[in-house]
């Protein structure tokens, strides 16, 4: 018990890196370059930690605090996801619900530090952000509400360890991992939804809203992201991990190695597809919401009842 | 116990007279702040066994024929209510001190104003307690009309006096309304007393479903549910800022209670009563929430609020009817929990936004947050407690507002509906309800972004200092309430329990315990590592370098520049506009070298309220051009006045019938 424990936190600590790092990668093999090393990220951090941060004379102390709080909450959220594809380090019922808005506080807080700095362009992405986000909470919503009701359970490790072979109509389950495809991608600002390496403030979203912070703030913001995109990838790698929930070795390793694949998978799509127009970014969230409204739907025809 | 309960009475009616008759608007405020304080402590001290969860209190008083004998019964509901509306309402008072100041110094009396809050006070003591629905109109009418003259205080202003008749108005046609409802139960009961309405609403007779929506559409006025919330967001603008707290927080929450006190007379609902009201309270926490994006009024925006809120209320007591009518108990306790417990966290959140509100007013004269920007730095106190208050009504953890939505979540995630089809619609609400979760984060980034941080959008703007101490108390006290709430659930849960029994009829309310239980341990562990986060990088942050903030290169930046509250919520409306229509006044720029200035407006209305006014003036123009019809040929003048004379003829043979 206690070795599952320290296994997920160190997953929790490591992973997030790798993960970065792997989607660097690939999206490098892609353009045909050889890419940064996988640990970039952790060098990145080491570099901005040892910095002296700067800040507007505009801002007050939300802008100080709020990376910080942003980086405390992806943590939290990362205690409660299935990291190792069984059970996490803390987990209750209706835990996805904690997790839904212990991810919005983060983002609130981002958002609040956007608009201290009075600029004209972080203004922005903070109201795209928090657009964006207010389509994709409700599906979220219906794909967990559709999940728990088809298998019963309400703790998220539970939920998202649902496998075809308990009788589960495969259209809810291929429905819900396309959504939260769709909801990684939103949440963690990776293209088609918003180009993490562009560096133009009027089509930007999450960069546009961090553009002002420095040192150790934007370590934290970056690591918080990194969690974030772990966190997201391992209940979609618990989704489809063959051996979730058994606790095992086996099991543990298969949904790192799943995780790594959902990162490369994002990095290809980044890759080959270029970033939507911000009007056309709705609908493609909209997709999301269209897949979680469809599974909920298609649980009509489960196989068994509600435990 | 129950002389201290009906001593609170006299103390309330004494104090509203001292206030008239004393000389300084000092003493004046002290004679009602201590009558309501004494009222407060007595009316506590009686109900303290009945909040503990033991005997109701009952008292009758003999009355002359033909009510008989009025009785007066404080249950667990009633005493719930009591116990938090009195002491809000004596803070109320306490802001309206320091509020009123400005108004003070010129010379006005405040006799009147604090006298009406020492009756909306004694309003609550009747409509709380009464078992008979005379004094129950009664009590309804002394809170409508005290809060109506509450709301005109700066008369001399024709917007108010509109705002404040249009309110009067509104709360009269859920008065006639109630009225019907109650006549109709009288014909039926041939009593005015609350237990025999119990005795004939607990039957299954055809008229029970009637009486259901009267009252339905009466309460729902009352608590500004969509769609008769048009009086609100006007009200709330108009009224000082502590009228608007109180009233969006304290007054308007007795039409919640009348519905729940008629759901405990009624006994066990039918289905479709529950589906009504959880898809009634959906529709009002959906446009509630939506319609608050589109603000720039900081007032209108929470009074917007108010309607989203007792919509999730609503949407809480719905689970809880469809729960009781199928007999599931988990869900009955859930929901019901749930809608309690929102009731007293949007009291504690919204007083206090409003307060916040009133001090960015009195500091600046507007509430414009298009022309307000900055505060933070020169309102440190209010905007920490405005803040307090707005992550709280986003209902985002640790705070008390995710305590009592997480309960209603649980209820409608809970999988535990008869019928698989019944589950899926719960589970699409909750869908909907993340989205007004989702967009109530937004509009209060934008609240409180716009108008405290970043810099001054106007220069003109009044530059007042911080609310003094009567202002900031209050406003402290409900934030530590949220705090409390928040970091302590089952200290939220132990203040509703008592009531939940009622509703919970015998079934084990652990299924509400038990959905709080694991936040007894995560809120505060989250509380602790965001203190601790933000402390550090506070204490870490004091060595920082300054400079401006980086203009992409463009070095004659003007706060005109920042991000402002229409174009923060521009995209958002872009996607709802169905719903949110808006009107544009523009004249654009026409040659090269344009020879007139040009400009651009938009203003949101309010679409209900629009329509209303439309059928309004159609209705009106219709019986016009029907009346002068009338008098021009005699025929029609002939007919009209003959049937009048059948009708009435009819009536009085009817009334001295057998």
């Amino acid at each position: 018990m206690t070795l599952a424990w320290f296994a997920n936190f160190g997953a929790l600590l490591v992973m997030p890196v790798v993960l970065m790092g792997v989607i660097g990668r690939v999206k490098s093999r892609w353009s045909g370059r050889k890419g940064p090393p996988i640990l970039q990220l952790a060098y990145d951090l080491q570099r901005l930690a040892r910095k002296r941060p700067t800040y507007s004379t505009t801002t007050t102390v939300v802008f100080r605090v709020a990376p910080h709080l942003f980086l405390v909450t992806s943590l939290c959220s990362g205690a409660i996801a299935p990291l190792l594809g069984s059970r996490p380090i803390v987990s209750f019922p209706f835990d996805f619900v904690w997790f839904a808005y212990i991810w919005a506080f983060g983002r609130v807080a981002l958002m609040l530090a956007a608009l201290d700095v009075g600029s004209s362009f972080e203004g922005m992405g903070a109201a795209r952000e928090a657009v964006f986000s207010s389509i994709l909470e409700p599906a979220l919503f219906l794909v967990m509400g559709a999940l728990s009701f088809l298998g019963g359970h309400r703790a998220l490790h539970k939920i998202a360890t649902l496998r075809l072979q308990a009788g589960a109509p495969p259209a809810v389950w291929l429905l819900a991992i396309a959504a939260l495809l769709i909801a990684l991608q939103v949440e963690t600002s990776r293209m088609p939804v918003d180009d993490p390496s562009t560096h133009l403030e009027l089509t930007m979203v999450h960069e546009v809203m961090v553009l002002d912070h420095s040192g150790p703030d934007l370590a934290a913001i970056q690591l918080g992201s990194a969690i974030k995109v772990f966190v997201g990838c391992s209940v979609i790698a618990t989704l489809l991990n063959p051996w979730a929930g058994s606790a095992g070795l086996l099991c543990g390793a298969a949904n790192l190695g799943l995780c790594v694949a959902v990162a490369a998978f994002l990095g290809t799509v980044e890759s080959l597809v270029a970033r939507l127009k911000l009007r056309a970014v709705p609908q493609y969230i909209a997709v999301a919401l269209a897949c979680g409204g469809v599974a909920l739907l298609a649980t009509i025809w489960r196989a068994g009842g509600p435990k | 116990m129950t002389v201290f309960f009906l001593l609170s009475v006299p103390v309330l009616l004494v104090g509203a007279g001292l206030t008239l008759a004393l000389r300084s608007n000092r003493a004046r405020a002290l004679a009602a702040l201590a009558s309501q304080a004494v009222a407060t402590l007595l009316v506590l001290m009686s109900l303290l066994p009945t909040l503990r969860g033991q005997a109701a209190l009952e008292v009758v008083w003999p009355w002359p024929s033909p009510i008989h004998s009025i009785a007066f019964r404080v249950d667990a509901l009633g005493a719930f209510f009591l116990a938090w509306s009195l002491p809000m309402t004596c803070l109320g008072t306490l802001y309206a001190v320091g509020y009123l100041q400005r108004y003070f110094r010129e010379g006005r009396n405040g006799g009147w104003h604090f006298a009406l809050l020492n009756l909306v006070c004694l309003s609550f003591v009747l409509i709380y307690s009464v078992q008979n629905s005379l004094v129950f109109l009664l009590g309804w009418e002394i809170a409508a009309v005290a809060a109506w003259l509450l709301v005109i205080w700066d008369y001399g202003n024709q917007k108010i006096r509109f705002a404040g008749f249009n309110y009067l108005v509104s709360t009269h046609i859920g008065l006639f309304v109630l009225v019907a409802a109650f006549m109709l139960l009288h014909s039926e009961t041939r009593s005015m007393d609350f237990v025999s309405f119990g005795r004939f609403l607990s039957r299954p007779t055809p008229l029970r479903g009637t009486i259901f929506l009267l009252l339905g559409v009466s309460f729902a006025l009352k608590s500004a549910f969509f769609p008769f919330h048009t009086w609100l967001p006007r009200a709330h603008a108009a009224a000082p800022a502590h009228v608007s707290a109180l009233m969006s927080g304290v007054i308007h929450k007795a039409g919640l209670f009348a519905f729940l006190r008629f759901t405990l007379l009624m006994g066990k609902p039918e289905e479709w009563m529950g589906w009504s009201v959880l898809c009634f309270g959906l529709l009002s926490a959906f446009f509630g929430i939506i319609y608050t994006t589109t603000q720039r009024d900081l007032k209108r925006l929470l009074g917007y609020s108010s309607t989203e809120n007792v919509g999730i209320a609503a949407i809480g007591f719905g689970i809880g009817y469809l729960g009781w009518a199928w007999g599931v108990p988990a869900l009955l306790v859930c929901g019901f929990a749930g809608g309690l417990l929102h009731i007293l966290n949007h009291a504690l959140f919204k007083c206090l936004l409003f307060y916040g509100a009133g001090s960015v007013y009195r500091a600046t004269h507007t509430v414009d947050i298009e022309r307000l920007g900055g505060l933070a730095k020169r309102l440190p106190v209010t905007a920490t407690l405005f803040l307090i208050g707005a992550l709280a009504i986003a209902a985002l953890p640790p705070l008390n507002g995710f305590v009592s939505e997480l309960l209603v979540y649980s209820a409608l995630l809970s999988g535990r509906a008869p019928t698989g089809q019944a589950n899926i619609l719960l589970i699409a609400f909750a869908a909907v309800l993340a989205f007004v979760g989702a967009v109530s984060a937004l509009s209060m980034t934008r609240a409180f972004g716009l108008a405290f941080l970043g810099s001054p959008r106007d220069a003109t703007v009044h530059e007042g200092e911080e609310a003094p101490a009567s202002m900031w108390l209050p406003m402290a006290l409900h934030a530590l309430g949220v705090l409390a709430f928040g970091l302590v659930p089952q200290l939220a849960l132990g203040a509703i329990s008592p009531t939940l029994e009622l509703f919970a009829l015998g079934h084990d309310s652990s299924a509400a315990r038990a959905t709080v239980a694991p936040l007894v341990l995560a809120n505060p562990l989250l509380a602790l590592g965001l203190a601790t986060a933000g402390g550090l990088a506070w204490y870490l942050g004091r060595s920082a370098r300054r400079s401006p903030t980086w203009g992409c290169g463009y070095t004659a930046i003007s706060p005109r520049m920042q991000y402002t509250g229409s174009s923060f919520s521009e995209h958002f409306i872009r996607l709802f506009e169905t719903f949110l229509p808006s009107a544009r006044r523009e004249r654009l720029p026409e040659e090269v070298f344009p020879q007139q200035a040009s400009h651009l407006g938009t203003h949101h209305f309010d679409a209900v309220e629009r329509r209303t006014f439309e059928m309004l003036r159609q209705a009106e123009d219709l019986i016009a051009h029907a009346s002068e019809r009338i008098p021009e040929q005699s025929r029609f003048a002939f007919a009209a006045g003959l049937v009048a004379l059948v009708i009435i003829g009819a009536l009085v043979l009817g009334a001295t019938g057998p």
